[in-house]
């Protein structure tokens, strides 16, 4: 049974056709990149998955672990391992970093029935996950995503993550705005995420996230739907070429 | 004397035909008494009262029980003097009404009238209390509170929850001196009135921390007088209502003489049917020059039935200031919300934690996030 199946998915906006029959699986234990144009539907594919309002789904279904998700609610989603990395985290003041992750983690634990972590455990574990991705302390303290640089706001996408251990990542343009040593602190705190029973999908434009965390499967999304899929090799290509000789 | 009625004659009628309470005899209530005959009271075109139903405040005052002897119940450090505010040497601290005009303020006039309970707080010269006086009861559903923080004195009050009171609280912060008042106002089936008035004297300053959580019928005035050169306020209120509840909430600091300092934070919910009114007025006198003022009123609209009415109102009579005021009424940010669903955590959980950081940016207490439900 595939960890993620995505089967002949379609969805509006607005009334607008975005994704028209998109299919995608991913097993356990693997990372996919889903690479495409401006306006293929990247962002629409990692929002719906993560069960965003506005997003009118038409026809298809995605299942998780063989359960279909598509009807859930996005808390639900996340209970059941899913997690989406946002491209434009939002800006929450008021609401604190570190009050905002035990809200998280302490909900998810209300879901498996377990007690809730205790204040000064979760602490140390925030901080350090925090200085693995080589965010300062105070970092926690700050109003979630308030102020932050877009490469915090990046590694605070990271941070969530490691904390939550999701089963199934997907990282919607986390490359985007990060400069060279931001990228490398952000791909190793994926490379330390992943193992046999996750998956990661990363959606991304460039292929430069990709030298660092190395892709099993690299498709291309166009018009809404994957139109091309093959290894690492892939997304050299379209390095190289563009997405222009897809259409020939 | 229950009964409802819009009628201003016949409540200043009820009210003058069941004359004075005997409390604090030193008192002085005739002008209490002129004000509500000159037909002061509120009425529905008065412009103070315009979201407020006049008809359900007289229901308040009428229904009110009458004047009880009873005990105050407070707390205080040694060193700070607290009296009944019957003790004819109240009389001594500073002159009641000094704070405020007995005209503008005819909630004043009903309260006076009907004076049954009080203290008066005495902070002497240069002493920095050495814990808050917390006052947590008083006898009577009118109360009247004098407080005098003397030169180069600093106090903490801490007014407890008063529901179903119309309770006055007069301060005079001397030279140098510094009051911080807080203040929690949160039975939901309140129906209260109060007016706070305060004078602050050169080098002085006064802060105000104001929690309303629910309201029937709530109705706050607040005056601040900077009559000193150099005076400084700091005032921050949250707020939050629900259900039909109805808040009111009129605000004005006055910046009587030059280079005075005010800054006005007030953020607030209103859900389902409730109104949450703020009205923020900065009166700059000429003269007051190099004033420095700032207000700023967010809201949040939780529901499209509730509703919101805040007006920052400035008046400036000096041409050397600084003045800044700033308004919005939004909805609660769905984006944020989505957010905090996706990473599990469930949607009214989620705008509970909206809200106490929304509020938070104004007063950031623990009483805010038990009540959302955040914590237990």
């Amino acid at each position: 049974m595939s960890l993620l199946s995505v089967d002949d998915l379609r969805v509006d906006v607005d009334d607008k056709t975005i994704l028209n029959g998109l299919s995608l699986t991913v097993d356990a234990g693997e990372v996919h990149a889903v690479m495409g144009p401006n306006g293929s539907g990247k962002s629409t594919f990692a929002n719906v998955l993560a069960g965003r309002p506005g997003y009118d789904v038409t026809g298809g279904a995605i299942t998780m672990d063989g359960t279909d998700i598509t009807g859930l609610a996005p808390e639900e989603r996340s209970h059941r391992g899913l997690f989406l990395a946002f491209q434009y985290p939002v800006e929450i003041p008021g609401v604190s970093n570190m009050e905002f992750l035990k809200a998280a983690v302490d909900a998810h634990a209300r879901m498996r029935g377990e007690d809730e972590t205790s204040a000064p455990e979760f602490i140390g574990r925030a901080r350090d996950a925090a200085s693995r991705l080589e965010l300062d302390v105070d970092f926690l303290k700050r109003g979630v995503n308030d102020g932050f640089s877009g490469g915090e706001k990046k590694r605070n996408e990271i941070l969530q993550m490691l904390l939550l251990e999701p089963r199934l990542a997907v990282l919607d343009e986390t490359d985007s705005g990060l400069d060279i040593d931001a990228l490398q602190v952000v791909a190793a705190g994926i490379n330390a995420f992943r193992n046999d029973g996750n998956a990661v999908v990363l959606v991304t434009h460039y292929q430069r996230l990709l030298n660092h965390v190395v892709p099993d499967r690299v498709h291309v999304l166009t018009g809404g739907r994957i139109v091309r899929t093959g290894d690492r090799s892939l997304a050299l290509e379209l390095e190289d070429k563009g997405y222009g000789w897809l259409d020939d | 004397m229950a009964g409802s009625t819009t009628d201003a004659h016949a409540v200043a009628r009820r009210l003058l035909d069941t004359g004075p309470s005997d409390y604090a005899p030193w008192f002085d209530r005739d002008a209490c008494a002129a004000v509500i005959a000159n037909l002061g009271l509120p009425i529905i075109r008065s412009e103070a009262w315009q979201h407020t139903n006049v008809g359900r405040w007289y229901e308040t005052v009428l229904d009110a029980p009458r004047p009880t002897h009873g005990d105050a119940v407070w707390e205080s450090p040694d060193e700070v003097v607290v009296r009944d505010f019957a003790d004819a040497r109240t009389a001594n601290l500073f002159g009641p009404r000094q704070t405020f005009d007995l005209e503008r303020y005819p909630l004043a006039a009903v309260n006076g009238l009907l004076l049954g309970g009080g203290l008066a707080i005495r902070v002497p010269a240069g002493c920095q209390a050495s814990g808050p006086v917390r006052i947590s009861r008083l006898p009577s559903a009118y109360q009247h509170c004098l407080v005098s923080v003397e030169a180069g004195a600093t106090l903490e009050l801490i007014e407890e929850p008063s529901p179903h009171t119309h309770r006055i609280v007069e301060a005079v912060v001397h030279e140098g001196a510094v009051l911080r008042h807080h203040r929690r106002q949160a039975a939901a089936a309140s129906r209260e009135c109060t007016l706070v008035g305060v004078n602050v004297a050169a080098g002085g300053r006064y802060e105000l921390s104001q929690l309303s959580l629910g309201a029937d019928l709530r109705r706050n005035d607040i005056l601040v007088t900077l009559a000193g050169a150099g005076a400084e306020t700091v005032l921050r209120s949250a707020w939050r209502v629900d259900g039909r509840g109805h808040l009111d909430n009129q605000v004005a600091v006055e910046h009587a003489l030059p280079g005075g300092t005010s800054r006005q934070t007030y953020r607030g919910v209103a859900a389902g049917r409730a109104r949450a009114v703020l009205n923020g007025r900065i009166h700059i006198a000429p003269g007051a020059q190099h004033s420095d003022a700032t207000l700023s009123t967010k809201n949040l609209l939780a529901d499209p039935t509730a509703e919101v009415y805040a007006k920052p109102e400035l008046t400036i009579f000096a041409n050397d200031v600084k003045c800044s005021h700033g308004a919005t009424v939004g909805a609660i940010d769905e984006d944020a919300v989505h957010y905090f669903r996706s990473r599990g955590i469930p949607d009214d959980r989620a705008r509970a934690l909206f809200v106490r950081g929304f509020l938070r940016e104004a007063i950031d207490d623990v009483a805010v996030a038990q009540a959302l439900g955040v914590i237990a």
